[in-house]
């Protein structure tokens, strides 16, 4: 709320700055004055069997308890980042540090773009699949799945099946069951991309809500400018060819983020510094 | 928002069963009685000698009169395709298991199963049954032979089918190769298994009878398909065509059968399954 011009202009020095960075490996300033960043990714490349380099010497650090948006043109790497961060993609080259658990990855909430549920299982039976790979007992599973779909207002719905949902619906049964085991870091990977305008707009806020509340670490990625400057205290810009960090954009808006930020100038003007910053990553 | 489709006492049924099926058993009975009623009246026209075509009435009465032979029969035969069939589905889902747990397995015993499945049984039969002393475990053996290729096939291909992002769901939270497997690429399975299973149940059936001709050109056991044999040495064609119903009954029970235990694991959440009017 320092004004328009004020944000705009920080963002861009902060800009032109994390160009200048994006080659060296030693730790960026922001981790020496601010809290211990939960992920280190340093140098983190990644070429796949047939030879595309998907990602080339990305560095960057995320704080804990931030929500930072991962941002770029389809192809520039921003799914194969979060699958490294998931441990689910072995790194070419570089490394990912988890600095404050010992080294060790803190537990990890993971949304995919589908909603990605098993069809045979109900609602609640989907939401504590994670508490029953982990062995939790039945009757513990099912209170805090439930407690899950109370969170993301799916009470009513706790023996419906998948098919029996709509899709906005699914997906809050997916970010609950992300959230069940309570994890310190939770990646999102386009979640909302399928849905429509309304539903899309919703889930924006129940997910704020939901980080409000539990101050997890969220790492989101979208191609959408408006959904990541409405939702994040930072927005990462990538370009592509091979992928890169092109722009890290530090968000400067209200602490609550509702609709009145959505059609506020502050926002509009955000989202111009953002749109821009993602055009010169497209031409980079 | 809709409430489950399958919840009691919400839709109209006529005499317990949804209006929506009642064509699809009243079209295919009533073509097969059109079809019947022709061919009785075509033989009685005719004045066709029952030794050449019986009618389906001559057919029924013969039925009838030797139901204590065929029946027994009859037991003999769909206890080998039963036997068949449980022992194939055992076989067919531990095989496509262990493919799914390595691709190496996979590729040095699938094209054994693609042999196994490509040569006809009626050029081996006769040697299993030289082989194996007793001749109801020969017939098991080739009626498996012939049932067990769908089950493995199908399976196999559901077990790798699995959604690569609920895969990578069950990698993150660090799930065990059973915990995976049971939870996880099992039941994503169970549509093709079952698609499988439904094509087993006819081939056993298949198998058990073309291995009892094989058996019964030699004389020895006592299946439908030897009354078949026998009938047909003696003449009594009516018998044979007896005989053939019963064939042809047992078969379509049995896709019935299957066709409903599939339906009822299905029912919940398997787009097969569900009605399309919702
Ligand atoms: N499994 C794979 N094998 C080979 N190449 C891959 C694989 N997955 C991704 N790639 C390639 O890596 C590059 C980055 O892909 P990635 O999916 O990370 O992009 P993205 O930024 O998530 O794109 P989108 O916004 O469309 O989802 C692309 O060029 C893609 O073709
Ligand atoms: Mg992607």
């Amino acid at each position: 709320m320092t004004g328009r011009p004020g944000s705009a202009e920080t963002a861009g020095v902060q800009e032109d700055g994390t160009i200048a960075a994006s080659g060296h490996t030693a730790p960026s300033r922001e981790d020496s004055t601010g809290p211990a960043p939960v992920v280190a990714l340093r140098g983190v490349t990644k070429r796949y069997g047939n030879g595309t380099l998907a990602v080339q010497g990305l560095d960057l650090d995320i704080t804990t308890g931030s929500f930072v948006s991962l941002l770029g043109p389809s192809g520039c790497g921003k799914s194969t980042v979060l699958r490294m961060v998931a441990g689910l993609s072995p790194l070419t080259a570089g490394g990912i540090a988890w600095p404050r658990a010992a080294g060790r990855p803190p537990k990890l909430g993971f949304v995919f773009q589908e909603p990605t549920l098993m069809p045979w299982k109900t609602a609640i039976d989907n939401v504590a699949l994670p508490l029953r790979l982990e062995g939790v007992a039945k009757a513990e599973r099912h209170r805090r799945a439930r407690e899950m779909l109370d969170l993301v207002g799916l009470s009513d719905f706790a023996n419906s099946y998948p098919r029996e949902l709509s899709g906005g619906m699914r997906m809050r049964v997916s970010i609950a069951r992300a959230l069940v085991t309570e994890p310190e870091v939770l990646l999102l990977d386009e979640p909302f991309a399928a849905l429509d305008e309304i539903t899309r707009f919703r889930l924006n806020n129940d997910l704020l809500r939901l980080w409000e509340s539990r101050r997890f670490t969220a790492v989101f990625v979208t191609h959408s400018v408006f959904e990541s400057v409405y939702l994040s205290q930072r927005v990462v810009v990538m370009a592509a060819n091979p992928g890169r960090l092109h722009a890290d954009l530090p968000i400067a808006a209200p602490a609550r983020r509702d609709e009145a930020f959505r059609t506020s100038p502050d926002y509009a003007a955000l989202c111009r510094t953002v749109s821009e910053a993602l055009e010169r990553a497209m031409k980079a | 928002m809709t409430p489950p489709d399958d919840a009691p006492g919400r839709e109209r049924r006529i005499l317990g069963l949804p209006p929506g099926t009642w064509p699809r058993i009243l079209a295919p009975l009533v073509v097969g009685l059109l079809l019947l009623g022709g061919w009785e009246w075509a033989v009685r026209h005719f004045a066709v000698p029952a030794y050449i075509l019986p009618g389906p009435v001559a057919i029924a009465r013969t039925l009838v009169a030797d139901w204590p032979t065929l029946s027994g029969s009859l037991a003999v035969t769909l206890r080998i395709t039963v036997l068949a069939l449980l022992v194939a589905t055992a076989a067919g889902l531990a095989l496509s298991i262990l493919f799914s747990q390595s691709k190496w397995v996979e590729m040095t015993f699938l094209p054994y199963a693609v042999m196994l499945q490509v040569t006809p049984v009626v050029a081996i039969a006769p040697l299993i049954i030289i082989w194996v002393d007793n001749i109801q475990a020969s017939l098991l053996i080739c009626a498996w032979i012939v049932a067990f290729f769908p089950v493995v096939s199908n399976t196999t291909i559901g077990l790798n089918s699995t959604d690569r992002n609920l895969l990578d769901l069950f990698r993150l939270y660090g799930a065990t190769r059973w915990q995976t497997l049971v939870h996880l690429r099992l039941p994503a399975a169970m549509p093709f298994f079952l698609a499988g299973l439904r094509i087993s149940g006819g081939l056993s059936l298949i198998g058990a009878i073309v291995a009892e001709f094989v058996a019964g050109a030699g004389g020895a056991s006592s299946g439908l398909a030897y009354r078949i044999l026998e009938s047909g040495y003696q003449l009594q064609i009516p018998r044979m065509f007896a005989a053939l119903a019963l064939i042809s009954f047992s078969g379509v029970l049995i896709f019935l059968a299957l066709s409903l235990v599939s339906h009822l694991m299905l029912r919940r959440w398997h787009e097969s399954a569900l009605r399309k009017d919702h």
